[in-house]
């Protein structure tokens, strides 16, 4: 079954008097339980097919389909809403709110969700625990490790049960084994039904994707 | 409940909140002081008008006045009582004269001559002695608050009023006036032996009003009588007020002192919370992007200038209660009561939020695209 599928997505920049095409008629489609590394080099419109397909940038043309919901016939005012239910996602700097603790980090994506209380903080609790941090559920992303950090992050992703996961370089900053750590974390999601993309330079995740494509000046090749 | 991110983040950076509060409690104790030393000024400015026991206050025409007042013809008594509705009424003397001190020296008093078998017009409250003593003459009624300028009187003492000897039958509290001459109360026959002007003259006329009778009313017939103004109470204590507040620029001196208050408090607020939600941007970004809308985004500000205006308040109200509680010390009168306690509180609220507009506006236009730049 498809989580999410782009149709023909253009997104079009305009700078002084030009207009520079950061991403050209691209199209892509993932199905639940599938992970998908999207690579290129800096520049080649990565981030803004990410935010496209994370209802963040509304494209010049084309379509996305989450979960049979077309994303952009929505009102711009629909949006958070539309993320909130369909989209988790794990930067590469993390992201972390550095004033809360990393139960409360997961938190605040669940009370987003409507889950308060004791409800939300016991599912953050579980939430760490299967990324393997429920000894450190009171510390701050300060007295955490890059890795820590990262699970955090997937955690919060996790949290609410969203069927499509956003990875923009997930293991950019992590050595080998926190990486790996990650990569596994996002193939346990994965397995559960959900779709993963991840944008990355990385080739280390190869071994952990389903598919791998290609984009090159804006345009997916592979 | 939710996780509380406008509280966690303020109380996070401690230095930044401390400056905050310390911006909103100068303010406030700054507002506080202003508007509680102007009130404390200008009920001491009617206070003797406030707490005569007569309705109706008469005045030479064009008299602005408690404490500069006209005198007129005693005459006019007789007509006064006349009038239907009024009960009865009696003259009130008002004079500035010059008291000798121990030490040799003089300072300027402003003497009261009013009835001491009625007592209207004399002080309300005794610590020492009595009114009725003024009865048998040459008597003097010296106020407590007095005693820094006029010295530690007591009952049985001698003192010279324009050249008359007086004694101190009565000490009085709580009778502070506005001018820097302290009020002295004596008889309306020994007020008239020392200032032999008011021999056949008077200051004002002082009426009550029969019971059932609007003092309005009363004050509105009064008014056919020529050469005179008729006030009630009310309006006598709010004119004299608002004559020391517009015709001298103490009003709008304490005004804009508060006014700069609001400015400073509102500039300093602005600046942290500026500051903060600049540093807090990428937060935001990452908010909107998992799904807050901007109502929640410019929530946390707002709850932060709301916390940082209570927090703020409370420690400026403790610092002014203690000010006012030490300013009997200091001679200072400074007025807070509840309504000013309440409209200071609005004020910094305001104040808080005013100041965190620009700060929403620009957590609004966060992009939440920029999330994904590392």
């Amino acid at each position: 079954m498809t989580t999410i599928e782009a149709t023909a997505l253009t997104k079009v920049y305009r700078e002084a008097t030009t207009d520079v095409v950061a991403v050209r008629d691209a199209s892509l489609a993932t199905a639940a339980g599938e992970i998908v590394a999207v690579m290129g080099p800096s520049g080649s419109g990565k981030t803004t097919l990410l935010s496209m397909l994370g209802c963040i940038l509304r494209p010049t043309t084309g379509t996305v389909t989450i979960d049979g919901q077309r994303v952009w016939d929505s009102d711009e005012r629909d949006l958070p809403r539309l993320r909130r239910r369909y989209v988790g996602f794990i930067f590469q700097s993390f992201n972390l709110f550095p004033a809360l603790t990393a139960a409360e980090n997961v938190e605040v994506v669940l009370n987003l969700k409507g889950l308060d209380g004791r409800a939300a903080r016991r599912e953050a609790g579980r939430l760490l625990e299967r990324v393997g941090l429920a000894p450190r559920l009171d510390f701050r992303p300060r007295d955490l490790s890059g890795g820590e950090k990262q699970r955090v992050s997937i955690a919060r992703a996790l949290a609410g049960d969203p069927p499509l996961i956003l990875a923009d370089e997930p293991t950019a900053n992590l050595d080998a084994s926190n990486g790996e750590q990650v990569m596994r974390l996002l193939r346990e999601a994965a397995a559960q039904g959900r779709s993963v993309v991840i944008v990355t330079h990385d080739h280390r995740v190869a071994p952990w994707v389903d598919r791998t494509v290609l984009l090159e000046d804006g345009r997916l090749v592979a | 409940m939710s996780v509380d991110i406008a509280r966690k983040n303020l109380f996070h950076d401690r230095t930044r909140f401390l400056i905050t509060v310390v911006g909103v409690t100068f303010s406030v104790v700054l507002i506080f002081a202003q508007v509680g030393i102007y009130l404390g000024f200008i009920e001491n400015a009617s206070i003797i008008i406030d707490n005569t026991d007569a309705e109706i206050w008469i005045t030479s025409k064009s008299s602005a006045n408690f404490d500069f007042p006209l005198a007129f013809d005693e005459r006019r008594l007789a007509k006064v009582k006349e009038v239907p509705g009024v009960a009865d009424a009696d003259y009130l003397i008002l004079t500035w004269l010059s008291m000798r001190l121990a030490d040799g020296g003089s300072e300027a008093v402003e003497l009261i001559g009013f009835n001491p078998h009625t007592g209207v017009g004399g002080p309300w409250q005794l610590v020492e002695g009595s009114v009725q003593a003024l009865k048998a003459g040459h008597g003097l009624i010296v106020d407590e608050s007095a005693f820094p300028k006029l010295g530690a009187l007591r009952v049985g003492d001698l003192v010279e009023v324009d050249e008359t000897r007086l004694r101190v039958v009565g000490i009085s509290r709580g009778v502070r006036g506005f001018t820097t001459a302290p009020y002295v109360f004596t008889s309306l026959r020994t007020a008239r032996e020392v200032d032999p002007r008011f021999r056949d003259r008077t200051v004002f006329i002082v009426a009550r009003v029969v019971p059932g009778h609007d003092p309005s009313q009363v004050a509105e017939r009064l008014r056919a009588l020529p050469y005179l103004d008729v006030h009630t109470r009310d309006e006598y204590s709010l004119k004299t007020r608002l004559y020391w507040t517009l015709q001298t620029g103490l009003g709008v001196g304490f005004a804009l002192t508060a006014l700069m208050a609001v400015v400073v408090g509102t500039v300093v607020v602005a600046q942290t919370i500026y500051t903060a939600t600049i540093e807090h941007l990428r937060e935001f970004g990452t908010l909107k992007a998992i799904g807050a809308t901007n109502r929640m985004v410019y929530g946390i500000i707002v709850e932060q200038a709301v916390i940082n205006a209570v927090v703020g308040y409370a420690a400026g109200l403790l610092i002014t209660l203690l000010a006012v509680h030490s300013s009997s010390l200091t001679g200072v009168v400074m007025v807070v009561r509840p309504p000013v306690m309440l409209a200071v509180f609005i004020v910094a609220v305001a104040m808080c939020l005013g100041a965190a507009v620009i700060s929403v506006r620009k957590a609004l236009q966060v992009d939440p695209v920029m999330v994904f730049r590392a």
